[in-house]
C-alpha cells in the first residue's frame, strides 16, 4: 500500500468516532501520568491491558500510543514549574526550564515546551510513515561499538553543561559513572557497590535519583529562606504568559534539530529518549550565540530537549512496528499488548496490518493536535500554580515525590534513597556542583560500560574495532571535537588578548 | 444393631463434616489474589501473569480477582524475598522463572530459594531454537559447530547473562564438541535480535514466539530445536539430539509458588487450580499461540525438579567459570 | 569555615570515595574470560576521580578569596532533612498518610512560623488531598 492511500485509509480509521474518543482519552491520562513523577507510561500501559480487550484493537492501539506521547507533553510540566522531572526525559528541561520560571518566564517556557513538542511529534510521526522501514535496516547496521561511541558523545556534552568549574562538572560525571555501575554485573553476575543490600541489587531507579537531586534538593535549598512565601514569582502579562514571537524566533533551529535527533536517536534500540534530549541540548547550545545563556533561561534550552524527546516516541516506534524490537520500556510493554491481542509484531507486521498500521500513523497526527490545543490554553492556567505559598507548595512537592518514587516500586527502601538523595542534591548546590553531568554520567554509564564490554567482547579485546567502524570512529572523532571545545574557546581568548 | 452403627457413623461423619471447613478443608482465597512476578510491566513473567489472571476469569476459576504486583530488581531476589515475608498469607502467589533457581547460586544476596517458599506448581516449559541469520553460510548445526572448531573464538553467539539458558546451552555445546566460541551479553531481547540481523553475532539463541515473524520475513533460519521432540511449529528442525548432539534439552521453566508457612489444605487448593487452568482450551491456545511446552508439575514434581535443576545448574556453571556462593 | 574549606572538604570526600572504589574494583576480575570483567570500568573511573578530586583539593588550597557560609540556612535545612528521614521511617510504621502530615505540620510551623492552627489544617488537608488522590481515584498504592 503506497503511502498517501495508506494515509487516506488511516485517517478514515483514525477519525472514526470511537477511535477519535479513545485517542482524546490517551493523550489526556497521558498527560496526567506524565505530569506525576514517577509514575511512568510502562506501567500506566500495564495496568489497562486489560481494559483494552473490550476495545478493537486498532482503538485500544490508538489510545496506548496515546498514551505514550502525552506522558511526554506532561512531563515537562512540573520540570518547569517545581523542577520535578516528571519522566526520566524531562529532567534536561528543568535545566532551562526552572530556571526561567524563577525569572518569571514560566508561562512562556511552559507554551515553548507545548509547541516545540507538538512541532517534534508530527515530525516524528511523518519520519515514522515516510521512513520507517529503511531507516530500521540503518539501525541494524548499528551495535555495540556504535552505541558506545554515541554514549561517549551523550558524555563529551558534559563540557557544554559545565559551568563555571569544569573539575567540579566532571567530579559529578563521575560520581554519576559510579552510580550507575551499582548492581549486578550483566556479564559475570558478580555484584558491585551492594553494601550487601538486597534492594540495590539491580542498581539505583533513575527517576530515584533525578526526583531526589532536583525536586528534593531544591525543596532542601529553598527551605533555607526564612519563612517568606517564598513562591516563585508569577507571571504577570501576556508577554510573560505565553511564548513571543522573539521567543519563537530564537526557536527556529532548536524545533528542527530537536525533531530530527529525537527522531533518529529514537530509532536506535536501547538509546532512550533522556539520552535524546541532552544530545539536543548539548548540540543546541554548541551552535547557540549566547551559550552563557543556557542553564540560567535561554528559550532554545527547554525547546530542543522538549522536541527531541517527544520525536523520539515516534522513532521508538519504527524499530516496534518494523521488526518487533522494542527500543525502550513503554514499547516493550506495547510490544506485550500486541502479543497479548493476538499480533505478531515483526518484519510483516506493517503489510499485514495496514488498517492498524495507517490508523496509528493518523491519530498520531491528531493526537498531536489534540495535545497542542489542550496544553496551550492551559498554559497560564498552569502558572497560576505558583500562587500558592510556600508552605503549601513545598511539602505537595514533597509528598508528590515520594509517592511517585514509591508507585515505582513499591519499595519503602527506595524512598529513604530518594531523601538520601535529595540530600546530596542540596549538598551539591551549595558546594556548586552542577547537577546535570551528575544525571549524565548516571544514564549513559551504565549503557557505555556494556557497550565497551561488548564491543571488545566482538574483537577479542581489541579497541580498535572502535576506529575501523564508519560510524563509531565518526562519532567519537565528533566527541573528541567537543571535548576539545573548551580548548579552542581558551585559545581564541588568548589570541584575542594577544591581539589587543 | 449395624443399621444402628451405620447411621451413628453417618452422624459422626455429618459432625466431622461440618467441623471440617474450619480447619481450612473449603479454602478459598477471601481477597483479591496478589500474583507477585519480578518482573516490570512487559516482562516475561508479567505477561504471563496477567494472561494467567485474564484466563482464570475467563474460565472462572478463582472466586476473586487476581491482581499483578510488579516487585523488579536483582533478577528475581527482591520478589522472592517480598514472598518470604509474606509469610502465612494465604491470598498471595508467585510466578517464578528460571532466574529464581539459579540466582541463589551465584549472588550472595539472593537468600531465598524455592525451597524457602511454598512450591505450587509447574507451569511450562519454553524451549528454545537456535537461529542464525538466513543468509549464513550454516544450514545445520554441525555446519556452525564445524567453522567453530576451524576458527576457536572468532564466531560470536548474542543472549542474555551469563548464567541465563543462552549461554547454558552453549556451554554444554562447547563441551560436548570441544568448539569454541565468544558469547554477548545484550540485556534485552530486542538487542540480541537485532545484534544478529544486523550481522554483528553469528549465531543465538532464541524462542520460538520471538523468532517466528522473522523467520516468516526470511532474515533467520533455524539450525536447531532446544526440545526433547520437535515442536509443532517446526516439524522440519532437528532436536539437538536428532542433530547428533547428546546434551540435555535445557528448558527454561516457569511456575508458581506461594509463601512459606501455608496449610496444606492451601497447597492443595492451588495446585487444584492451576490443574485446571491447564486443562482448558484457553491455556491450551495460550501455549500454542506461545510456543510454549505443557511442563506441568505438581507441588511435589516440582521440588523434585527443583532439586536436580539446581544440582545441574551447579555443575554447568561451575566449569563455566562462574563463581559460585552456595 | 569559608568556601574554600567546602571545596577543600568535598574534595577530600570524593577522593576517599574514589579510593574506595579503586580498591574494590580491583577485588574483581581485571578481564574475565569472555572480555573486561566487573572491574574494568570502574577501576577507570575510580582513578579519575581520584585523580580529578584531588586536583581540587590543590586548586582550593591555593585559592584566595572565602565566602561566606549561611550557617543558620543550612540549619534549618538539615532540620528538614531531618525531618524528612523520620517521615520515612513513620511511614513504615503508621503508613504514609500520618508520616505525611507529621512533615507538612512540622514544615509549615517551624519553618514558616506560621500559627500552629494554619499549620494543622494545612497538613491534615494536604494528608487528606493524597489519601483521595491516588488509592482511590488513581489507584496508587501510597506507602
Amino acid at each position: 500500500m503506497d503511502i498517501l492511500s495508506g494515509l487516506m485509509h488511516g485517517f478514515a480509521v483514525a477519525l472514526e468516532p470511537a477511535n477519535l474518543l479513545w485517542c482524546f482519552v490517551g493523550v489526556v491520562l497521558g498527560t496526567v501520568v506524565g505530569v506525576m513523577p514517577g509514575l511512568g507510561p510502562p506501567a500506566t500501559i500495564a495496568m489497562l491491558l486489560p481494559l483494552t480487550f473490550l476495545m478493537n484493537p486498532a482503538g485500544a492501539m490508538i489510545m496506548l500510543a496515546g498514551i505514550y506521547y502525552g506522558a511526554k507533553y506532561g512531563g515537562s510540566t512540573t520540570s518547569i514549574l517545581l523542577n520535578v522531572p516528571g519522566e526520566s526525559a524531562s529532567v534536561v528541561t528543568c535545566l532551562d526550564g526552572y530556571a526561567m520560571a524563577r525569572k518569571g518566564r514560566a508561562g512562556a517556557a511552559l507554551g515553548i515546551a507545548a509547541i516545540a513538542s507538538f512541532v517534534a511529534g508530527t515530525v516524528g510521526v511523518i519520519g515514522l510513515m515516510l521512513v520507517a522501514p529503511p531507516l530500521a535496516k540503518v539501525a541494524l547496521a548499528f551495535s555495540a561499538p556504535e552505541y558506545f561511541s554515541l554514549m561517549a558523545l551523550g558524555l563529551a556534552m558534559v563540557v557544554l553543561l559545565a559551568g563555571r568549574s569544569m573539575l567540579k562538572a566532571l567530579l559529578a560525571m563521575l560520581v554519576g559513572l559510579w552510580i550507575s555501575g551499582i548492581g549486578t554485573d550483566p556479564f559475570s553476575t558478580t555484584s558491585r557497590f551492594t553494601f550487601g543490600q538486597l534492594e540495590l541489587l539491580s542498581g539505583i531507579d533513575f527517576v530515584v535519583v533525578a526526583i531526589g537531586v532536583f525536586a528534593l534538593g531544591e525543596v532542601l535549598a529553598c527551605m533555607e529562606g526564612r519563612g517568606e512565601s517564598g513562591s516563585l514569582p508569577v507571571p504577570k502579562g501576556l508577554r510573560n504568559l505565553l511564548p513571543t514571537l522573539q521567543d519563537l524566533k530564537d526557536c527556529r533551529f532548536a524545533f528542527v534539530q530537536g525533531s530530527v535527533l529525537g527522531f533518529l536517536i529514537g530509532v536506535l534500540p536501547g538509546a532512550g529518549s533522556t539520552i535524546a534530549s541532552f544530545i539536543s541540548y548539548g548540540v543546541e547550545k554548541a551552535v547557540s550565540r549566547r551559550p552563557e545563556e543556557f542553564g540560567k533561561g535561554a528559550v532554545e534550552g527547554v525547546a530542543a530537549p522538549e522536541g527531541a524527546n517527544n520525536s523520539e516516541t515516534g522513532g521508538a516506534l519504527v524499530p516496534l512496528l518494523t521488526l518487533g524490537i522494542p527500543g525502550s520500556g513503554t514499547t516493550a510493554v506495547l510490544l506485550a499488548a500486541l502479543v497479548l491481542w493476538g499480533f505478531k509484531p515483526g518484519p510483516l507486521f506493517i503489510s499485514e496490518n495496514p488498517n492498524l498500521f495507517w490508523g496509528l500513523v493518523a491519530s498520531m497526527y491528531i493526537g498531536n493536535v489534540m495535545l497542542l490545543v489542550l496544553n496551550l490554553p492551559l498554559v497560564p492556567l498552569f502558572a497560576q500554580v505558583l500562587r500558592t505559598p510556600g508552605y503549601v507548595l513545598y511539602p505537595v512537592i514533597l509528598g508528590i515525590s515520594i509517592v511517585g518514587v514509591y508507585s515505582v516500586s513499591g519499595s519503602l527502601f527506595d524512598v529513604s534513597l530518594v531523601v538520601a538523595f535529595g540530600v546530596l542534591g542540596y549538598l551539591m548546590r551549595k558546594l556548586d556542583y552542577p547537577a546535570a553531568p551528575l544525571i549524565l554520567g548516571l544514564v549513559l554509564g551504565g549503557g557505555m560500560e556494556r557497550a565497551l564490554r561488548q564491543s571488545l567482547m566482538m574483537s577479542q579485546g581489541d579497541l580498535a574495532i572502535l576506529a575501523t567502524r564508519p560510524i563509531c570512529a565518526a562519532m567519537l572523532a565528533l566527541a573528541v571535537l567537543i571535548l576539545l571545545i573548551p580548548l579552542f574557546n581558551k585559545l581564541n581568548a588568548w589570541r584575542l588578548q594577544v591581539l589587543e | 444393631m449395624k443399621l444402628r452403627i451405620v447411621s451413628a457413623a453417618a452422624a459422626l461423619a455429618a459432625l466431622g463434616g461440618l467441623h471440617l471447613p474450619a480447619q481450612g478443608q473449603g479454602f478459598k482465597p477471601s481477597r483479591t489474589v496478589e500474583a507477585v512476578v519480578h518482573t516490570g510491566p512487559g516482562g516475561g513473567s508479567d505477561v504471563l501473569a496477567r494472561a494467567v489472571a485474564l484466563m482464570m476469569e475467563k474460565e472462572k476459576l478463582l472466586p476473586v480477582r487476581m491482581q499483578v504486583v510488579n516487585k523488579p530488581g536483582g533478577n528475581g531476589a527482591v520478589a522472592a524475598a517480598y514472598l518470604a515475608e509474606k509469610k502465612g498469607d494465604q491470598n498471595t502467589i508467585g510466578f517464578f522463572t528460571g532466574v529464581w533457581l539459579t540466582g541463589p547460586l551465584t549472588s550472595a544476596e539472593a537468600k531465598v530459594t524455592l525451597r524457602d517458599l511454598t512450591p505450587i506448581a509447574r507451569l511450562v516449559l519454553e524451549p528454545a531454537v537456535i537461529a542464525v541469520k538466513a543468509d549464513a553460510p550454516y544450514k545445520s548445526l554441525q555446519d556452525f559447530v564445524a567453522a567453530a572448531k576451524k576458527s576457536p573464538g572468532q564466531l560470536k553467539q548474542s543472549g542474555g547473562s551469563v548464567t541465563s539458558r543462552d549461554n547454558i546451552v552453549r556451554q554444554l555445546l562447547q563441551k560436548h564438541t570441544g568448539a569454541q566460541w565468544a558469547y554477548i551479553s545484550f540485556p534485552g531481547g530486542g538487542e540480541r535480535i537485532a545484534a544478529l540481523l544486523g550481522g554483528h553475532v553469528n549465531m543465538m539463541v532464541i524462542e520460538p514466539a520471538e523468532a517466528g515473524e522473522h523467520i516468516r520475513a526470511g532474515n533467520m533460519r533455524v539450525l536447531a530445536q532446544v526440545t526433547e521432540k520437535r515442536l509443532s511449529g517446526f516439524p522440519n528442525v532437528p532436536t539437538l539430539k536428532e542433530a547428533g548432539f547428546d546434551i540435555p534439552a535445557v528448558p527454561q521453566v516457569r511456575g508458581v509458588v506461594a509463601p512459606p508457612g501455608i496449610p496444606k489444605e492451601n497447597v492443595a487448593y492451588w495446585e487444584d487450580v492451576f490443574q485446571k487452568l491447564t486443562k482448558t482450551a484457553s491455556w491450551q491456545k495460550f501455549l500454542a499461540d506461545n510456543q510454549f511446552e505443557d511442563g506441568y508439575q505438581d507441588a511435589v514434581g516440582l521440588t523434585k525438579f527443583y532439586d536436580e535443576f539446581t544440582g545441574r545448574m551447579r555443575g554447568i556453571l561451575q566449569e563455566a567459570g562462574v563463581k559460585l556462593v552456595r | 569555615m569559608k568556601a574554600r574549606n567546602a571545596d577543600l572538604w568535598s574534595g577530600l570526600a570524593l577522593a576517599v570515595l574514589g579510593a574506595y572504589i579503586i580498591v574494590q574494583a580491583s577485588g574483581w576480575d581485571y578481564t574475565g574470560p569472555d572480555g573486561p570483567g566487573a572491574g574494568f570500568f570502574p577501576l577507570w573511573y575510580g582513578i579519575a576521580m581520584l585523580v580529578l578530586s584531588a586536583v581540587l583539593v590543590a586548586s582550593s588550597l591555593l585559592r584566595a578569596e572565602p565566602e561566606a557560609v549561611d550557617w543558620r540556612g543550612a540549619g534549618r535545612a538539615a532540620a528538614v532533612s531531618a525531618a524528612l528521614a523520620v517521615a520515612v521511617a513513620l511511614f513504615k510504621l503508621v503508613g504514609f498518610a500520618i508520616g505525611f502530615a507529621a512533615l507538612a505540620f512540622f514544615i509549615v510551623l517551624v519553618m514558616y512560623r506560621r500559627p500552629w492552627p494554619l499549620a494543622a489544617a494545612v497538613a491534615v488537608g494536604l494528608a487528606g488531598g493524597f489519601y483521595l488522590l491516588f488509592p482511590v481515584l488513581l489507584g496508587v498504592n501510597l506507602p
